[in-house]
């Protein structure tokens, strides 16, 4: 299998994003129809379903362009990539409505509000999580399809 | 038939012999039966994986497509020894994190 290298990393990248989206519109619509939360599910859910998915993929084959040249473990590439997906998240919330950035805090959907040092936490976690992400999804699917 | 094509038939019964001899010695003899009996061997391979299922395996998961051909390998036994106390740490704390912090799933499921 030597054969187009790079559309095989970005289908091993997709893979991990694409599956949580079922997680993700699950959650939103739990969140709409049992707790109320007025989530405008058919604008919210263009970043997970389009933006989120593609970046995973484009950000794999980065990493199998950048490994001859520059080699960074799987783990650490991926934790990179909340530095890219939050700003861009932020700023397509904003643009959307359903974000706003008050004195103490965000406020999601207006009705979530998270404080900025709660905000700060939660990016520490998301590159814990994006690191295990990469690490054991991403690498395991790389590895399935020829290009760990 | 004269004594000189005698002497030849006889040369060449010779080389004939020589070079089966030859051939003989160079080829090593195919041994048709096996060394050992297999049979315990698989038996006792079938007894440990039957005996010793990962708590993924006994699930009903387990059975699925999906799970035999991916999953299987990614919760397998050695798959979970080979993984560092750090990264157990990590998914702990990743864990923690969402439980002590519910009012952050919301970003979750969109930054995710």
């Amino acid at each position: 299998m030597n054969t187009h290298p790079y559309l095989r990393a970005y289908m091993a990248g997709i893979v991990a994003p694409t599956m949580m989206l079922l997680v993700v519109l699950s959650g939103f619509l739990i969140a709409r129809y049992t707790f109320q939360i007025p989530i405008p599910i058919e604008r919210a859910i263009v970043f997970p379903m389009a933006i989120v998915p593609n970046l995973f993929g484009a950000w794999n084959m980065f990493y199998l362009w950048l490994r001859p040249r520059r080699h960074l473990p799987i783990g650490f590439h991926g934790a990179l990539l909340p530095f890219i997906l939050a700003p861009a998240g932020f700023f397509l919330a904003t643009c959307s409505g359903f974000l706003a950035a008050t004195s103490s805090g965000l406020v999601w959907f207006h009705e979530v509000a998270i404080p900025y040092t709660l905000l700060a936490v939660v990016f520490c976690l998301a590159l814990i999580a994006y690191y295990l992400v990469w690490k054991y999804l991403v690498g395991f699917f790389n590895a399935v399809l020829g290009i760990a | 038939m004269n004594e000189e094509d005698m002497s030849e038939q006889a040369m060449s019964e010779q080389e004939e012999k020589n070079l089966a001899d030859l051939l003989k010695q160079s080829i090593a003899p195919v041994n048709r039966e096996l060394d050992r009996d297999l049979w315990p061997q698989v038996l006792r391979r079938l007894d440990q994986r039957s005996a010793d299922p990962t708590w993924f395996a006994r699930t009903w998961f387990a059975q699925t497509w999906l799970a035999r051909t991916w999953l299987a390998s990614m919760f397998s036994a050695h798959a979970l020894s080979s993984v560092p106390w750090f990264d157990w740490a990590l998914l702990a704390a990743l864990v923690v994190g969402v439980c002590v912090f519910p009012n952050s799933i919301p970003v979750w499921l969109y930054h995710f």
